[in-house]
């Protein structure tokens, strides 16, 4: 059994407001690998991803709620442990 | 035949504008920090101010609030032309409509006579309150150094403007749709004594010379009367049967709300400011000190008026447990 862990990503659509998600994803999540395609933006991370609410409403400048997250994403890989409304949780749960 | 299809990247030559490269390096930016850092021209000013000689065009020094970096508060709104239109537009169409139902059921003209008294004498006079402050954001608007705070400004002085239309269409329809009311309000801001603290207070911040000192004292005014009047005023209104006043009451609030955010950012920037913060904490201090009594003498009056129309409010009583803006507490509630 290998003790690396695999490996959470994110594909969100590249446009203005969700720069800003961007941001505060990095943010909160320092070991992030961005990888930029046409109109795409591929998150990495080992283990898991993690999206607070309160990060992306400083860095959206307005209220935000968890659910338009879904407005973002093209795919994922992994699973979303936790979506309330405060916070969203990406990672393998097995 | 077959097609291979491929895409390829062509990398921008630069992401961004040179004044974000310059302070972010070369990153995508929001439109907000491309449309507000370091757009406030430095140099190369043409023409001095004839009426300010030793002070050049825009300048940090038409203040006594200082920041080392002009640009180290930003909005955390992010208004620029297009959210701060698009929101407001939503805020005042909100307003609309609310006012377009009370107007189907004629529910302001069914306000019980002492409401409709207290509205018409103590919150529909509050418009010419209104262009006072509004005055005195387009100081700030003019002598703020740093487009991001300017720009703050500018948008708070339409907003007093549209403030000041919502209660000119709340006293015409008072009046149902007719002007008295609101010729009554000038008369009432003029002459009525329950008014002339106000009035005579927001006189007096508009000659301030020194912009921030002025937009702080209509802070400290605001922070008294938008809750007593928009919020304190709630409770008693839905018991009283003039839930008519709350459905209008509530989009002042959220205008308040959105406004506090502004200031409260930039009175805690200049708190924490790493060369000035001292200072600035100084002035702060000394401006919620030279204000803040004369604020709530100001605020006190229109409460004892109101207890006179209608007593069940208890205004004095939710004026004294409000609290007043955070920059303005004492010892550590400034930060």
């Amino acid at each position: 059994m290998s003790s690396t862990l695999r490996k959470v990503g994110i594909d969100i659509q590249e446009s203005e407001d969700n720069r800003a998600l961007i941001d505060a994803i990095r943010a909160d999540n320092p070991d992030l690998t961005i990888r930029h395609l046409p109109g795409l933006v591929k998150l990495q991370a080992a283990g898991q991803i993690v999206i607070n609410r309160q990060t992306v409403e400083e860095k959206l400048g307005r209220e935000w709620d968890t659910g338009e997250f879904q407005l973002a994403i093209v795919s994922y890989a992994g699973n979303f442990s936790e979506w309330d409304d405060d916070r969203i949780l990406v990672k393998w749960e097995h | 035949m077959q097609y291979e299809l491929r895409y390829r990247v062509i990398e921008a030559k630069r992401n961004t504008y040179q004044n974000i490269i310059d302070r972010l390096g070369d990153q995508p930016a929001s439109r907000y920090l491309e449309g507000t850092l370091d757009v406030q021209p430095r140099e190369n000013f043409h023409y001095r101010p004839t009426w300010a000689p030793g002070r050049e065009l825009y300048d940090p020094r038409f203040t006594a609030l200082r920041l080392t970096d002009s640009y180290s508060f930003t909005d955390p709104r992010q208004y620029y032309y297009t959210p701060y239109v698009t929101q407001r537009s939503a805020l005042h169409d909100e307003f609309g409509k609310t006012l377009a139902y009370l107007q189907d059921r004629e529910l302001l003209a069914r306000l019980p006579e002492t409401w409709h008294t207290m509205l018409t004498s103590v919150v529909v006079p509050l418009r010419h309150y209104e262009s006072a402050a509004q005055l005195v954001s387009v100081a700030g608007a003019r002598f703020a150094d740093g487009t991001s705070i300017e720009q703050c400004c500018t948008f708070a002085a339409f907003d007093r403007i549209g403030n000041a239309q919502m209660l000119s269409r709340m006293g015409i329809e008072l009046d149902s749709g007719h002007g008295g009311v609101l010729d009554a309000a000038k008369q009432n801001w003029l002459d009525a004594e329950h008014l002339q603290p106000l009035r005579r207070l927001a006189e007096e911040i508009m000659v301030t010379s020194d912009w921030a000192e002025g937009l702080l004292a209509v802070d400290l005014v605001d922070s008294l009367i938008y809750p007593l009047l928009y919020q304190g005023l709630d409770e008693a209104a839905l018991l009283g049967g003039a839930g008519a006043y709350s459905l209008l009451a509530q989009h002042f609030t959220a205008w308040f709300t959105d406004q506090r955010k502004w200031i409260d950012a930039l009175t805690r920037t200049w708190a924490e400011d790493p060369a000035n913060g001292e200072d600035n904490r100084t002035t702060l201090a000394r401006i919620a000190q030279t204000w803040q009594p004369r604020a709530r003498g100001a605020s006190a009056a229109l409460a004892s008026a109101i207890d006179s129309h209608e007593p069940g409010v208890h205004a004095t009583e939710v004026l004294a447990d409000i609290a007043g803006p955070g920059w303005a507490q004492p010892a550590g509630g400034a930060a």
